[in-house]
C-alpha cells in the first residue's frame, strides 16, 4: 500500500541476535546459493524506500542513504554504507555484517570484490538503484550480473518460524492503534489519526504509516494538512513495522448501521474460510470482490513481511508460512468501505493475526 | 514571487533552450537532498512515482500513481489536467507526447527500473533539470510562509526535546517522539537526525543507545510543512557542560553568526563558507575546515528545489532575495567532538535573516 514516504527512517532497527540469529541469515544465503549454483557472490542494493531484500539477508535498514551488501559464497560479507565514513558507527548496530565501508566509489570497490569471487555475480534490487549509480556499476563490472531479485522474492514469501513470531508481535500493534483511534475519533480526523500513530509508536513500532478518508470511505489520503472536523464514518488505513516486519489493516468506525460494511465483512469472512495451502491469490480475489468494487481499486490480496507489500503471483498456489493481507470493500455512490484481515497460511488452513473488529 | 510567476520563468527557460515541452519525474521516495520537479511544477507531493508534462504554452498534465491518489492531486493542483495511472511510464506513453524537443528533469534520481523505461520511451530527451531547479532557486511567497511555520514547529520540537532528554532514554525514542510531535503540530514529515555520545564524531541516524550523563546530543530537526523543509541544528549536554565545551560551542556559534552576516544579496555563497571558516581558522582549526572533516557549512532546503545549493567554497551562486538555506558550521573539534549549531536563513533585499526566534545556544539538561 502506497503511503507518503518519510525522508528518514527513524525507529528502532538494531539487529537483535536473540530474535533473528546469524544462522537464520546464513540459511537464507545458503538457499540463494542452492538456486544459483554457478554464483560466487551477490550484490544486494537497498534504500530507505525499498530495502526488504537487503534486510532479509543482512538485517540492515538503510535509514538515511542507500546501502549495498557484497556477500560471497565463501562467507565473506561487507556492507557499503551511504553518507561517508562517519555514518559507519551508526550503521554497525543494525546488522550482523562486521566489515563496513563507505558507499562512495562503487565503481572501484565492487569490481575488486567481484574479481575475487569463485563464480559469477548476482544482483538483487538493481531496479531500485538510482539510474546514475546503476550505470556506473554496470560499466565498472563490464558484464551484467545475473538478476536474482525474483529468486529472493520467492524465498521471502514463506516465512520461517522466527519470522512468524516477529510478525505476530507486529500484529498486536495495529489493534492498539485502532483502540486509540476509536477513543479519539470524536475530536477531529487529525487528532484521531495522530492518537493512533502515537499508540503504535508507544507499542514499539519502528515505522508507522497512515491514510484516511475524508469522503465517507470512497478514497484515501495521506496526512498533508490538519483536518479540524471529525469524520463519520471514519475509514483509516494503518501500517506498522515492528522488529523489521510490517502489519497492516483497515479500520472502519461509524455510528450508523452500514449495509456496505456488513457485505464487505461477509466477503472477508468467506475468503478467510477459504484460505489454505494450495489456494491461489486469484481465487481469493474473486471471493473478496464479490461484495463489490474496492474503493481506490486496491488489490484484494497482497503479501506482507519485510516490505509492506511483497511480490505475490496471482496464480501461484499459496504455501504454509505465507502472510497475507486480505481486503474486501464496497464502493458506493456516496460512500465506501474497506475491511481487511492479516492472515498467515498454516498447514491446515489459516490463522488470523489481526483484523479490526 | 508567486507560484505562477515562477512557472512563467520556467516556461521562458524552456523556450530559451528550444524545448517544446518539459517532463519532470519523481518516484515518491522523498529525501532531503533529492529535489522534486513534480513538486516545483505542480505543488503536488506524491506518494508514488509521478510525472508532469509542461508545455511551452504553460499547460500542465500530471500523471499520478497510485491511480487512487488522483483525486488528491486534482484538489491540490487546480488548473492542472490530472491523469491517473497504475504505472507512471505507461501513463506518460498514453499521452502520446508527439514531436518536438523534449527536456527532462529528475531522471538521474529515479530508480533504474523506472528511468530506463522512460529513457526508452523518450529517446533524444535532453536534461533540463537546471531549467526547473534554477528557476526555483528563490522561494515563492507561499513557500516562505510555509518555511516560517516549519521553523515554529522545529523550535517547539526542540523545547520538547529538552524536556524529554535524560539518562536512560534511547536515541530512537527521542527521534520517534520528535517525528510524531512535529506531525501533531501540522508537519507532514520531519527529518530527525539525532545521536548522542561522550565524544560524537558526526551526526548520524539514531539507534538503540541509551543516553548517559556526560553525553552530548547532536540533533538536526527538519520538519516539512506542506512540502517545505526547514532545519535547526542544536547541541544538548546531559548534565553540566564543562568550561571547555562552553568555550568551544561559543566558538562555533560565533562562526555561524559570521556566516549569517556574510549572507547578503549580491555576494557569492562561497563567501558565507569563507566567513565561517575564518573564525575557526583564527582559533587554529584550519585543518578541520576542509574535507575529510567538513564538506559544507549548510545547504538548500527542499523538498522542491534544493538550490541555491551547499554553503561551500566551490559554490559561486550569487545570493538573491528570496533564497532560503541552512547555515550550520556543524564542526568537529578534537577537544569536545562534533558540535551542531545552525539556523534557516532567508535572504532579504538587504541581508540574511534567520527564521528562528531563538538562535542555537549550548543547552544543558538536568540529570
Amino acid at each position: 500500500m502506497r503511503t507518503m514516504h518519510p525522508t528518514l527512517l527513524i525507529g528502532p532497527a538494531d539487529w537483535d541476535a536473540q530474535r533473528m540469529p546469524r544462522a537464520e541469515f546464513q540459511g537464507r544465503l545458503d538457499a540463494l546459493w542452492r538456486d544459483h549454483p554457478q554464483a560466487g557472490g551477490v550484490i544486494v542494493y537497498g534504500d530507505a524506500a525499498d530495502h526488504g531484500a537487503l534486510a532479509y539477508l543482512t538485517n540492515f535498514t538503510p535509514k538515511l542513504e542507500p546501502g549495498i551488501a557484497l556477500l560471497s559464497r565463501s562467507g565473506e560479507a561487507a556492507l557499503l554504507v551511504g553518507g561517508g565514513i562517519n555514518m559507519i558507527p551508526a550503521a554497525k548496530p543494525l546488522t550482523w555484517v562486521e566489515k563496513m565501508l563507505p558507499l562512495r566509489s562503487i565503481a572501484k570497490s565492487v569490481p575488486q570484490w567481484a574479481m575475487k569471487l569463485a563464480g559469477g555475480t548476482l544482483l538483487v534490487g538493481g531496479d531500485a538503484m538510482p539510474y546514475a549509480m546503476h550505470g556506473e556499476l554496470f560499466a565498472a563490472l563490464g558484464t551484467a550480473p545475473e538478476d536474482a531479485t525474483p529468486t529472493l522474492q520467492s524465498h521471502r514469501r514463506r516465512k520461517s518460524v522466527r519470522e512468524l513470531s516477529l510478525i505476530r508481535q507486529a500484529s498486536t500493534v495495529p489493534g492498539k492503534a485502532a483502540q486509540a483511534l476509536a477513543l479519539a475519533r470524536d475530536r477531529n480526523v487529525t487528532d484521531a489519526v495522530i492518537a493512533a500513530e502515537y499508540a503504535a509508536w508507544q507499542a514499539g513500532a519502528q515505522d508507522v504509516r497512515s491514510l484516511f478518508s475524508l469522503d465517507g470511505g470512497r478514497s484515501l489520503v495521506p496526512f498533508d494538512v490538519p483536518v479540524a472536523e471529525p469524520a463519520d464514518p471514519m475509514q483509516v488505513y494503518l501500517a506498522v513495522r515492528v522488529g523489521g516486519y510490517w502489519a497492516e489493516g483497515f479500520v472502519m468506525l461509524g455510528a450508523k448501521p452500514n449495509a456496505s460494511l456488513d457485505a464487505a465483512k461477509s466477503a472477508l469472512q468467506a475468503a478467510v474460510a477459504q484460505l489454505r495451502p494450495g489456494v491461489t491469490p486469484a481465487t481469493l480475489t474473486q471471493t473478496l470482490t464479490k461484495s463489490g468494487t474496492h474503493p481506490a481499486a486496491l488489490p484484494a490480496v497482497i503479501g506482507i513481511g519485510l516490505a509492506v507489500q511483497e511480490d505475490l503471483p496471482l496464480n501461484e498456489p499459496l504455501a504454509a508460512g505465507t502472510v497475507l493481507s486480505l481486503r474486501a470493500g464496497v464502493l458506493g455512490e456516496h460512500s465506501g468501505v474497506i475491511v481487511s484481515a492479516l492472515v498467515a497460511v498454516t498447514e491446515t488452513g489459516s490463522d488470523v493475526l489481526w483484523s479490526a473488529p | 514571487m508567486t507560484f505562477e510567476q515562477r512557472l512563467a520563468d520556467i516556461v521562458r527557460g524552456m523556450k530559451a533552450q528550444g524545448l517544446v515541452r518539459l517532463v519532470g519525474v519523481h518516484d515518491g521516495a522523498h529525501f532531503i537532498e533529492k529535489p522534486d520537479p513534480v513538486l516545483v511544477l505542480t505543488g503536488f507531493k506524491s506518494m508514488g512515482p509521478c510525472a508532469v508534462v509542461l508545455g511551452d504554452s504553460g499547460g500542465r498534465v500530471l500523471v499520478v500513481t497510485p491511480a487512487w491518489d488522483a483525486a488528491r492531486a486534482e484538489r491540490i493542483c487546480p488548473g492542472v489536467r490530472v491523469v491517473s495511472a497504475d504505472d507512471v511510464v505507461e501513463g506518460l506513453a498514453a499521452l502520446k507526447l508527439g514531436a518536438g524537443a523534449t527536456g527532462s528533469a529528475g531522471i538521474d534520481m529515479l530508480p533504474f527500473g523506472i528511468a530506463s523505461r522512460l529513457v526508452a520511451l523518450m529517446p533524444g530527451t535532453v536534461g533540463a533539470d537546471n531549467v526547473v531547479f534554477d528557476a526555483a532557486r528563490t522561494k515563492t511567497d507561499t513557500e516562505i510562509s510555509h518555511a516560517r511555520e516549519a521553523t515554529r514547529i522545529a523550535e517547539l520540537g526542540y523545547a520538547r526535546l529538552l524536556d524529554m532528554a535524560k539518562p536512560g532514554v534511547t536515541e530512537d525514542e527521542l527521534a520517534v517522539d520528535q517525528r510524531w510531535h512535529a506531525k501533531s503540530l501540522g508537519a507532514e514529515d520531519n527529518f530527525v537526525l539525532l545521536c548522542a555520545g561522550p565524544h560524537n564524531k558526526a551526526v548520524a541516524p539514531s539507534h538503540g543507545r541509551a543516553l548517559q550523563e556526560g553525553d552530548s546530543i547532536v540533533v538536526e530537526l527538519t520538519p516539512s510543512y506542506r512540502g517545505q523543509l526547514v532545519q535547526i541544528c542544536r547541541t544538548i549536554v546531559i548534565g553540566q557542560a564543562n568550561d571547555l565545551m562552553r568555550e568551544k560551542y561559543a566558538l562555533v556559534v560565533k562562526a555561524m553568526h559570521a556566516g549569517i552576516a556574510a549572507a547578503q544579496p549580491g555576494r557569492p555563497m562561497a563567501d558565507v563558507c569563507r566567513a565561517i571558516n575564518a573564525v575557526l581558522e583564527a582559533e587554529g582549526y584550519g585543518e578541520f575546515c576542509y574535507p575529510p572533516h567538513i564538506r559544507r557549512r549548510g545547504h538548500g532546503l527542499g523538498f522542491g528545489s534544493i538550490e541555491p545549493g551547499d554553503v561551500a567554497l566551490d559554490n559561486d551562486t550569487i545570493l538573491e532575495p528570496g533564497m532560503l538555506f541552512m547555515i550550520h558550521p556543524n564542526q568537529y573539534l578534537p577537544e569536545v567532538g562534533y558540535l551542531l549549531c545552525g539556523e534557516p536563513v532567508l535572504i532579504t533585499a538587504t541581508c540574511g535573516v534567520p527564521l528562528t526566534a531563538q538562535f542555537a545556544a549550548l543547552a544543558e539538561v538536568g540529570v
